[in-house]
């Protein structure tokens, strides 16, 4: 592992830096000058329209606030869902688990479209379309399957020897999961927060049949932008939209600063 | 009340069931419209669907398509991962290597389309340096028949995801099985393959099932980057989904069911060959 | 905590369910006075569902007409970007479900869209003669209104713009337009990989194809005044597909990929790949320019036998629970202010459907001196080349045999 550690470091950050860094960097770049023509001398228009565009729109702040809201609402039943679940595909064995599986990823084989239009007629019999609420439940569908697979996966590495002996100590099953189980799942459980923040962020088809209009997140207004012919103010847009999970990672990681025997910032190895 | 250990999963399980109701739900309300004409119980729209030779088409496509992406963004983010654990562990680290998924498909989309189609940026730059002469001679890579322009989407975005499920399993990694293997004098390729690839490969496979799936059934990035002909299927199912007058549902409905149930056999097939694999890993320790 | 989690969250869930509930309805708007249905909508919030991905249309409506409602008639205007396949998808599903208080109160409409609405009975009406601003400054007899893409309008929808389909070019690289599908033909073997048009899933691809049918025919009356079946399509149709063929090797890329929306050939002709794009407006080059996505050298041109021009619609969905609000922001926005406003090209440039004949003096100069800017034709020109649009089976059927005519069996 000791080897040619500076020659390591500046490979990885040349293919970091190359794949998704400068995609970035372009996109910032893009989102403060006009379109680009392709002729002879090379220039660049400066120009704060895009910027300009994007804060001018009516619902920008109060969209990214509900955008954040539900967002936090959907990561908490995913972790409440996934944690459960994918603690019982790790350590107990059963007939069907095999189904099970492949029934929780039926919701990314199968279209959300068509998933959400199923689900909107029994939603307002419930009277849970047009509401907050109903839209969080959608939310789930797209992202519980990766929050089941990826707790699951904390689960496994972690190994029941572990669990089983520290119940051998006499710990109970709650004191087990707050001091043992959550702090060592704390990598998977980033993972998860983070994966399930970023999808919720940009459902936007299931958001407008469900929500119908009445819950306007930060999808509702952005995606229609997205035919705009301007890369300038789509390059704007994007950037504000990728600067909203960046705001809730930071959130979470001060929570999850007081996760018992963590020191903050660092995973254990 | 003492539990026995089946009942324990299945009470664990219960959020998870309660969930599942809702894409099932969906699911067998689509399956009712596409087994349903004019009130009556028919297969007639399935009939149908096997007829078109656009469908088949598509399906192979989008297989192709799919597969290929699948294959290379775990190549990709298997290597890099190992490679570069103890980078992607800082928080710097993996902040750079996530960013993509700070982005929805469609705007990675879209900065392919910037950086690569034949006015975009490469091609710019290598007519400002005089590699080419003019953008007609930089070659077709979006909207091309054998999907490059989707498959480096794709790449961007799912190789972060498969560090990000990888990353755990590397993290946590016990080096004493590493250090075992040195003992016994195993090469660097025993080292990967008996101290790494059981934990790796169950959830490569896992990731693999999930990204196939993904991008198999994704709509935004075909409608950006895919060519008119051939086309993948969910363009084509969009279409007759939102076809005029709506009398084209049952038949999108129909190829939805059809390529989810085939999509859902391949699932179950390696989830079965996976869990087996698996069990014997938890148990025994590490 | 688990369980207890699990069940808290069921309960939680009921009880905001059931706060969500409730609502009144208001008493038809159609037994009433026009005095009553405004004293009904006063004080009232009407939510405007419609595509929302133009920010000069959304700046209009929130900067110009928000305000200007709640001062002149107390209403509060709600607008929300939603798509119109997916206004409609929602409008169904609450029609099965049987929702009568539906949040949706005005939806943008035309065409196909709703043809479907319609038939669906996902509409409420006939409400269109019960506003003033309708009675008084529009053509009650226009076909124009009567129609919507061959589905009669029965007053289920009122005219709030109407729009030209023209096509756009860079006068720095073009000198002379093509007058005709003829010369656009030559041009195009002239200038090979410098044209090309939407896959016609696109709406403006669907609608070239349109143009071209007529084009394509000996007179465009045989497809307008015709009722549409496959067959007569089929027979009518064939020069049409003859001369894409012929085009297609000339075409960008050698005609083996179209852009799949409008958007992909704006982006390829602001970069210069492509020297023509077009569009079902006639003022859509004056925004795109000034936001710097096409070049300032761009003009825009009709060919022979004409420019397709159709009317844009506002209606009321079944379910709406403020119908009469819904009414009185409908009748601002048909209001000769309001359509002065949007013809302007300060936020839209949208044409206006109103009779301007009827209009006061005073109101008649404004509308005639209006300068819509310099890529706009003129009024004279594109009301010479007006062609309405034919019965919207066309579109459907455009779509359903393009590939395989031109793409799939080449």
């Amino acid at each position: 592992m000791q080897y040619k550690p500076r020659m390591k470091t500046a490979s990885f950050w040349f293919l970091t830096g190359s794949l998704f860094l400068f995609p970035v960097l372009f996109l910032i770049v893009k989102s403060f000058t006009l379109p680009w023509r392709y002729q002879a001398d090379f220039h660049m228009h400066f120009t704060l329209r895009g910027w300009s565009t994007l804060l001018s729109e009516n619902q920008l702040i109060s969209a990214t606030f509900i955008s954040l809201l539900i967002g936090a609402v959907v990561v908490l039943l995913n972790l409440i869902i996934g944690l459960s679940a994918g603690k019982a595909l790790a350590f107990y064995q059963f007939k069907g688990k095999s189904i099970m599986d492949t029934l929780f990823l039926l919701p990314l084989i199968f279209p959300l479209l068509a998933i959400a239009m199923g689900v909107h007629i029994a939603m307002i019999r419930l009277g849970l379309a047009d509401s907050w609420i109903g839209v969080v439940l959608i939310h789930l569908v797209p992202t519980i399957p990766y929050s089941i697979k990826i707790l699951r996966n904390g689960y496994v590495s972690l190994g029941s020897a572990m669990l089983e002996q520290s119940t051998s100590l006499g710990a109970n099953v709650r004191s087990r999961f707050l001091t043992i189980e959550l702090p060592l799942l704390k990598p998977a459980l980033r993972s998860t927060i983070f994966l399930t923040f970023v999808i919720s962020l940009s459902q936007y088809v299931i958001t407008a049949i469900i929500g119908g209009g009445n819950v306007v997140t930060l999808a509702m207004v952005y995606f229609p932008f997205l035919q705009s012919a301007s890369s300038t103010v789509l390059a704007a847009f994007s950037i504000w939209f990728a600067l909203v999970p960046i705001l809730f990672y930071l959130i979470v990681e001060i929570i999850l600063c007081f996760l018992p025997y963590q020191s903050p910032w660092r995973i254990k190895t | 009340m003492r539990l026995s250990e089946t009942n324990k999963a299945w009470l664990l399980l219960l959020p998870a069931f309660l969930f599942l109701l809702l894409p099932l739900y969906g699911l067998l309300s689509a399956l009712w419209s596409s087994l349903t004409v004019n009130g009556a119980f028919s297969l007639s729209v399935y009939q149908q669907l096997m007829e078109r030779d656009a469908f088949w088409g598509s399906l192979f496509y989008s297989l192709r398509i799919a597969i290929i992406a699948t294959l290379l963004s775990l190549g990709f983010g298997l290597v890099f991962t190992r490679t570069f654990t103890h980078y992607l562990n800082k928080t710097s680290g993996k902040l750079a290597a996530w960013i993509p998924m700070l982005f929805p498909h469609f705007v990675w989309g879209y900065l392919v389309l910037l950086l690569f189609q034949q006015s975009g940026f490469i091609s710019y730059m290598a007519f400002q340096i005089g590699i080419i002469e003019s953008r007609e001679a930089f070659p077709i890579l979006t909207n091309d028949k054998n999907g490059f322009g989707m498959i480096i989407t794709y790449m961007g975005k799912e190789i972060p995801f498969v560090i990000l499920m990888l990353l755990p399993i590397y993290a946590q990694q016990n080096s004493q099985y590493h250090d075992l293997v040195r003992t016994l004098g195993g090469n660097r390729w025993h080292r990967f393959k008996d101290a790494e690839w059981p934990w790796v490969y169950p959830v490569l496979l896992e990731t693999g099932v999930i990204l196939f799936s993904f991008i198999f059934s994704a709509y935004e990035i075909p409608y950006l980057l895919g060519a008119t002909f051939p086309e993948m299927i969910s363009i084509l199912t969009y279409d007759w989904f939102y076809a005029g007058d709506w009398s084209e549902r049952p038949l999108a409905f129909a190829a939805m069911i059809f390529t989810s149930v085939i999509i859902g056999i391949i699932a179950w097939i390696g989830f079965s060959l996976m869990n087996r694999k698996r069990w014997l890993l938890t148990k025994g320790s590490r | 905590m688990k369980k207890s989690g699990l069940v808290g969250f069921i309960v939680f869930i009921f009880l905001l369910s059931a706060c969500s509930q409730g609502q009144s309805q208001q008493s038809n708007p159609n037994d009433l006075s026009w005095d009553e249905i405004k004293q009904q909508a006063d004080g009232t919030t009407v939510n405007i569902h419609m595509w929302g991905g133009d920010e000069g249309i959304n700046q209009y409506m929130d900067e110009w007409v928000a305000p200007r409602l709640k001062e002149q008639y107390n209403i509060t205007l709600e607008r929300v970007p939603m798509d119109t396949q997916n206004i409609l998808q929602k409008l169904q599903s609450e029609k099965q479900a049987g929702k009568k208080d539906g949040t949706i109160d005005i939806v943008w409409v035309n065409g196909e869209n709703f043809k479907n609405a319609k038939e669906n009975g996902l509409l409420y009406g006939p409400f269109r003669d019960q506003l003033p601003n309708f009675n008084d400054y529009y053509d009650q007899d226009s076909l124009a209104f009567q129609y919507d893409f061959g589905t009669p309008t029965e007053g289920y929808e009122a005219p709030w713009g109407k729009v030209q389909f023209v096509f756009q070019y860079d006068s720095n690289k073009i000198s002379n337009p093509p007058k005709s599908f003829d010369e656009l033909q030559s041009w195009i073997n002239e200038n090979p990989g410098k044209f090309t048009y939407p896959n016609p899933d696109d709406f403006s691809g669907n609608a070239f194809l349109r143009q071209l049918l007529y084009a394509t025919v000996d007179d465009p009356k045989e497809i307008i005044e015709e009722p549409f079946s496959n067959e007569y399509a089929t027979k009518k149709a064939e020069p049409m597909w003859e001369y894409l063929r012929t085009i297609k090797p000339d075409l960008w890329r050698n005609g083996e990929h179209y852009p799949a929306s409008l958007t992909e050939l704006d982006r390829l002709y602001s970069q210069g790949d492509v020297w023509m794009t077009m569009g079902y407006n006639e003022a859509r080059a004056e925004h795109l320019i000034e936001q710097g996505v096409f070049p300032e050298s761009t003009r825009s041109f009709v060919m022979e036998p004409g420019s397709l021009g159709n009317t844009h619609f506002l209606a009321i969905p079944f379910n709406s629970s403020n119908k009469s609000g819904a009414m009185a922001a409908i009748n601002f926005l048909l209001s000769p202010d309001a359509q002065y406003k949007k013809l302007e090209p300060t936020y839209w440039g949208d044409n206006t459907p109103i009779s301007v004949d009827k209009l006061p003096e005073e109101q008649q100069k404004k509308f005639e001196s209006l300068d819509r800017g310099e890529t706009v034709l003129s009024t004279e020109r594109l009301e010479n080349s007006f062609l309405p649009e034919a019965d919207s089976g066309y579109v459907e059927w455009i779509k359903e045999n393009w590939k395989d005519e031109i793409i799939r069996n080449q």
